[in-house]
């Protein structure tokens, strides 16, 4: 199911993000992504499972650089959320291939925490386009630097245990 | 790059990205990744209390036995979403059936269970405990953690049926066994002729040597007794291991067995030395609890390179003095001398060879070149074994694709004495 899964994300971070710059008239670019998009797909059937990182790298920015290009906020959106569910599912079959087996109950629990994250990111999507803020450049830098630091003292929190071995 | 970093480092592109050309798409695009990472920390694994229970089929098993490894986890804690369990084990166990890692839910003071079947060549192994790793649902919050449980496998070496090794060391032991002693007495086999004394058997008296002269002779037999006997066990790397990780040690480890269960089951007082990183002596000793000794410490034999034994290795401080000496090697040129100089001290010296040549051009295949490189070194070593039988050394050069049973049975069950007469005699004839 997982691998079906990733097969079928990474088809529609590509198509997506390929019709997107082609209706843009980008079809050099749109080619490129499909391309990616192909190797991407014949790396994972390769078990080159590392690729995953550099490639949801890649398509993070050209999902950024499809906005300014005139692709739709949508488009580019599900592009970025397919291109993240292929970089979640590559680890957890890394994990899976680790324990030698997929029990059904974890591979059905992570479904549905990632429809989740992938649903609720949509409805952020939906409500940022819904509301209108005006914003001057020094408001949107302060709300940057507070975004900033509170990113960074999430991720303070998650790696402050990580890796650690408590024997 | 750990993953967080990597998406930190995208939100913060994302982000700089958006302000910086005040695009509130691009700045969106961050959601999904914040999500996803406060996910992450909502599910996140906090303190693991967990306990794990191990229990063994059978702690000693023959090879290719299989037993069944059975483990109970408990969390005395809270829930967690995603714990790998990982059981490590040796390159000499094989899993037959189920697996020795576990992915799994373990729900708030909830136990999971599993178990599963291996099988090993020789060794031994304690299984010192189980490793978990507790994960959110995305992979993001990883904590480890080591649970210790009790446990070992020996894996014994393969057992070849030897019935009988003859051995004829210069000095046996008191009691009585099936080694000839050179001394006269009760036995089977005659001795020699004695004058007849009160309380001699009329059976034994020798009518036809009494008829000759005046008096009564009668037969003496051959006492047969017991001997004290050492085996040395080489277990240099250099000499045993080939590329590809093949190794003809587990073949001298079976000879020493069958020598060993052998000699010991005719009552000999049988030692065994084994070196190879460092020495395994197990001191001299009788019956089935010497077997018992030997066998475990024939399991745990390993082959290794020390500074110590980079020539042959024969303490005779070890071995009392005129005891039978049997060493299972295969052998090198630079060994020479050490035999030579334990034989003029008066040991009498058997060596079961176990053959590199043939071991090794057996696997590099039937080129042209190897077989013409194994035949310079098949020359070479009959050169080195014919030095070693002229300095009175039974020597048993063992092609390893043979039993080893059959060979003992054609080259060890019967006095050097007797088979070098069929030899000649088939010799003469032919």
């Amino acid at each position: 199911m997982t691998r079906f899964a990733i097969y079928v994300s990474i088809i529609a971070a590509a198509a997506v993000l390929a019709v997107g710059l082609g209706i843009q008239g980008h079809i050099l670019p749109a080619v490129g992504v499909s391309l990616l998009g192909a190797a991407w797909a014949f790396a994972f059937r390769r078990n080159m499972l590392w690729v995953a990182t550099p490639a949801f790298a890649l398509f993070t920015i050209i999902s950024a650089s499809s906005i300014w290009a005139g692709v739709s906020p949508w488009l580019s959106m599900i592009g970025l959320i397919s291109s993240l569910i292929v970089w979640d599912l590559t680890n957890f079959l890394q994990r899976l291939q680790a324990a030698n087996e997929s029990p059904l109950q974890i591979e059905r629990t992570h479904f549905q925490q990632l429809g989740l994250v992938s649903g609720l990111s949509l409805l952020g999507v939906y409500t940022a386009t819904r509301i209108r803020i005006s914003l001057t450049f020094g408001g949107a830098a302060i709300l940057a630097m507070l975004g900033i630091w509170g990113i960074s003292a999430l991720v303070y929190r998650l790696r402050r245990h990580e890796d650690e071995i408590d024997v | 790059m750990s993953r967080i970093a990597l998406l930190a480092a995208l939100i913060y592109i994302l982000i700089i990205a958006g302000i910086g050309t005040l695009n509130g798409s691009v700045l969106t695009l961050a959601l999904p990744l914040v999500i996803y990472l406060l996910a992450g920390l909502w599910r996140g694994p906090e303190k693991l209390e967990l306990s794990a229970e191990r229990t063994i089929s059978s702690e000693r098993i023959a090879p290719g036995e299989i037993i069944t490894v059975s483990l109970t986890v408990t969390n005395h804690g809270e829930t967690l979403n995603q714990v790998t369990f990982h059981d490590p084990l040796p390159d000499f166990l094989e899993i037959i059936e189920g697996s020795n890692n576990r992915i799994a839910k373990l729900p708030a003071h909830g136990s999971l269970s599993w178990s599963y079947s291996l099988r090993g060549r020789r060794g031994f192994h304690t299984f010192s405990g189980l490793y978990l790793q507790a994960e959110d649902n995305f992979g993001l919050v990883i904590k480890r953690k080591f649970l210790p449980t009790s446990g070992q496998v020996l894996v014994l070496p393969s057992v070849a049926r030897v019935r009988r090794i003859v051995i004829q060391p210069r000095q046996t032991r008191v009691y009585s066994g099936v080694i000839p002693a050179h001394q006269g007495g009760t036995g089977i086999e005659f001795f020699g002729l004695r004058s007849y004394q009160m309380g001699d058997s009329p059976h034994h008296i020798n009518w036809r040597a009494s008829a000759r002269g005046n008096s009564l002779y009668t037969n003496e037999y051959e006492q047969e007794r017991v001997a004290d006997v050492g085996i040395v066990l080489d277990g240099r790397s250099r000499i045993n291991d080939f590329g590809d990780r093949s190794s003809i040690f587990d073949d001298s480890v079976l000879a020493a067995v069958a020598v060993s269960s052998a000699l010991l089951a005719e009552g000999n007082r049988v030692g065994l030395l084994i070196y190879g990183d460092r020495a395994r002596w197990t001191s001299p000793g009788f019956g089935k609890r010497q077997r018992e000794r030997i066998m475990q410490n024939l399991a745990l034999s390993k082959t290794g390179e020390s500074q110590n034994f980079k020539s042959l290795f024969i303490p005779r401080r070890m071995f009392p003095t005129n005891s039978q000496i049997i060493l299972i090697s295969p052998l090198h040129e630079d060994d020479l001398p050490l035999l030579a100089q334990l034989r003029r001290s008066g040991y009498p010296l058997m060596v079961i060879s176990p053959d590199p040549v043939t071991f090794e051009a057996r696997r590099l295949g039937n080129s042209g070149s190897v077989q013409m490189a194994a035949r310079i070194a098949r020359l070479e070593r009959e050169i080195m074994l014919r030095k070693l039988r002229g300095l009175g050394i039974q020597v048993v050069n063992w092609n390893t694709a043979m039993p080893f049973d059959q060979v003992a049975r054609a080259a060890l069950s019967r006095p050097v004495t007797f088979l070098r007469a069929m030899r000649s005699e088939r010799g003469g004839r032919s």
